[in-house]
């Protein structure tokens, strides 16, 4: 079964098409990326899928599920970190992590697990017993992320899960994205860091003002547009597709 | 339920945070201290104030003056010597409130029937409520001093009689008549009741509608401002578990909240009255019943369900109008409209007898759905128990009407794209 699939799928804000018709599909244990500058539909396109956002039409699912008619049972499925998400100052990391657990499971011995996973993720220390608000960017982000893949998600939507996060913090996440993908989780991700991209997933779709240009692996778009990364795949499809950037 | 449990939990932390707290401790420490001042000077005002009397006729009659002085709270230092600048100077260096001068010849002006006057000199420091006090205190006491005199001087004249037959032919015997209930008493005495029992409810209702009102909106809007609520949200937890938290737990901590204000105030109004609150003689306490002018267990009940229901339809309320706020700030000004919803019937139904205004008016104010609860406890002494039900009734149905359409924007995603616009005017300057 494919843990996406995106069919047709258009959102539009007044005039403004901010998704166009795009179709992709991720495979089981696969990382996903999307790629593409900033306002290219990424994050529309994965709000869509975490149910955040409903669909002006086209269709999408999640494990079979259908986002706009069983919002539910794709909530069960999925655990969504958005691009600028915060977390509740008045708590500490440590209350944060909990109270998400909570949300997600009835059973203490599942809670305490996640909880475990998250406090390794972070890797906050001793300051995981401050209250979030005294965290550095960096920090929040690393407890947010912690909090999106503890409880093994079967699906995990991340947009930007790097941004914000410097060099060392963000090489780590990315290992920490890539061992939890080998462990059995599917990742849908976006970013307009394509060199991470390369690194990071096994597939990509490159998106741009709604519309979906390319998808494949990055050997493969690399091979394809003759280029030596993902970057020039980005600047070749664009000027096959007279797209002005 | 577990999850419900586990989000008002958190809903509350996030609510009781140091910034509502401190504020909060404060007013309540500050209603505490100036309570107190005042009280120290209302007990200070209740000794016998200190008073410069030149008793220039030194007679029965101005004796018998001083002496309704001194029964009136004042401790008269008596001059008998005409050095009125002298003495005015040495009562101001002693701080006292008063001198007065009687004139050599009093009495025999008084028995002449001929008027006399006493000068009165106020000494005035300042003009708060305590300053002007010691003056109306001495006003009765002047009041006091023409009483007896006339009184002496009529039986004088009129032997035989009691004077104050003579001055008051007409007596009133007072009845107030309630529903179907009549009882002996006056009306100035029921209303002093009913506004002793009954003052505090709508300001106990005003405040935890606003605090309520405040705290939902600022709840939805702090989830947005700091972007928690997108996560929340793409959790498997109901969002009708999610709007119900947030209402819970606005309303129980503006319950709080009022509760502590109100406790404050309290404090601050004993300090004030001295703790005599409202002490019923016998008669006026039976007359009280005989009307049936207190709150029963039943009356309390539908009074309660009537204050419960207006909270709800306000948190509802303010539900809908914080999903237009973007972050906390602009949270304080959606609610601002609710706000005038709840000032309206509040001054209303304290300053105006509600059955006098006009049809129509009436029929605005019966639309508002705070009024209800405003208008229940008069309702109630009233035994007009149909139009508090008729009120209940409207009240709940507006609080259904109002969670369908908060628990709609939350369950969509209006609840990120509904926000206030305000088209900015172009302003062109010509030749």
């Amino acid at each position: 079964m494919k843990a996406v699939e995106v069919k047709n799928l258009i959102k539009t804000y007044g005039d403004i098409r901010a998704v166009d018709g795009i179709d992709f599909d991720v495979n089981e244990n696969e990382i996903f990326a999307l790629i593409g500058p900033n306002g290219a539909g990424k994050s529309t396109t994965l709000r869509i899928l975490a149910t955040i956002l409903t669909p002006s039409s086209g269709e999408a699912f999640v494990y079979g599920n259908n986002v706009r008619k069983d919002p539910d049972s794709v909530r069960k499925l999925i655990s969504y970190l958005p691009e600028e998400a915060g977390a509740y100052k008045a708590l500490s990391g440590m209350a944060y992590l909990k109270f998400m657990a909570d949300l997600y499971t009835d059973d203490s011995k599942k809670k305490t697990e996640a909880v475990e996973v998250a406090l390794r993720i972070a890797n906050l220390g001793n300051r995981i017993k401050d209250k979030i608000k005294n965290y550095s960017k960096g920090m929040t982000r690393k407890l947010l992320l912690a909090r999106a893949v503890m409880m093994k998600p079967k699906l995990a939507i991340l947009d930007e899960p790097t941004s914000g996060l410097d060099v060392i913090n963000a090489m780590e996440i990315r290992k920490i994205i890539r061992d939890l993908s080998r462990q059995g989780m599917s990742v849908l991700l976006s970013s307009h860091n394509m060199l991470e991209i390369e690194f990071l997933s096994d597939r990509v779709g490159l998106i741009h003002r709604g519309k979906m240009y390319e998808i494949g692996t990055a050997e493969e778009l690399k091979k394809e547009h003759n280029a030596k990364n993902l970057e020039e795949v980005f600047m070749a499809t664009a000027a096959i597709n007279r797209i002005s950037l | 339920m577990k999850k419900f449990f586990i989000l008002v939990k958190k809903e509350i932390r996030e609510l009781l945070t140091p910034q509502m707290l401190i504020p909060l401790l404060v007013v309540v420490l500050i209603f505490n201290f100036v309570g107190k001042i005042i009280g120290k000077e209302v007990k200070k005002s209740q000794v016998p104030q200190p008073i410069e009397i030149i008793d220039l006729d030194r007679s029965a009659v101005s004796q018998s003056v001083i002496e309704i002085i001194k029964k009136s709270n004042f401790a008269p230092n008596v001059t008998i010597e005409n050095k009125k600048e002298e003495i005015l100077a040495q009562a101001r260096q002693k701080k006292e409130k008063a001198m007065l001068v009687i004139p050599a010849g009093f009495e025999k002006g008084i028995k002449n029937f001929e008027p006399q006057k006493i000068e009165v000199y106020n000494i005035m420091r300042n003009f708060s409520v305590t300053g002007s006090r010691d003056a109306a205190i001495l006003n009765a006491a002047i009041a006091a001093i023409n009483e007896v005199l006339s009184n002496q001087l009529i039986s004088q004249a009129i032997l035989g009689k009691d004077p104050g037959q003579l001055k008051r032919p007409v007596l009133t015997n007072e009845f107030v008549m309630v529903g179907e209930k009549t009882a002996n008493i006056s009306a100035a005495a029921v209303s002093g009741f009913i506004a002793s029992q009954t003052t505090f409810i709508p300001i106990i209702l005003f405040l935890i509608i606003v605090f309520a009102s405040q705290m939902i909106a600022t709840s939805i809007a702090s989830e947005k401002e700091n972007k928690t609520l997108e996560t929340l949200l793409s959790t498997p937890v109901s969002r009708k578990f999610i709007v119900a938290s947030k209402l819970f737990a606005a309303g129980f901590v503006a319950l709080i909240t009022a509760v502590v204000y109100l406790f404050g105030m309290r404090n601050y109004m004993t300090s004030m009255t001295g703790g005599s609150g409202t002490n019923l003689d016998g008669a006026t306490k039976n007359a009280i019943i005989e009307l049936g002018l207190q709150f029963s267990t039943y009356d309390y009940v539908l009074l309660g369900l009537s204050l419960f229901f207006g909270i709800l339809a306000a948190l509802a309320i303010s539900f809908i109008l914080g999903s237009f706020a973007q972050d906390t700030k602009s949270a304080q000004g959606v609610v601002a409209p609710l706000m005038i919803l709840i000032l309206v019937p509040y001054l209303l139904t304290m300053l105006l007898d509600f059955s006098s205004l006009s049809p129509l008016v009436r029929n605005l104010v019966y639309a508002i759905p705070f009024s209800h609860p405003f208008l229940a406890a008069p309702s109630l002494l009233l035994n007009q128990y149909q139009n508090v039900w008729l009120g209940i009734g409207y009240l709940a149905f507006f609080f259904i009407v109002a969670v369908i359409i908060a628990s709609k924007i939350f369950s969509t995603e209006r609840i990120f794209t509904l926000r206030l616009k305000f088209k900015k005017s172009n302003f062109k300057i010509g030749k």
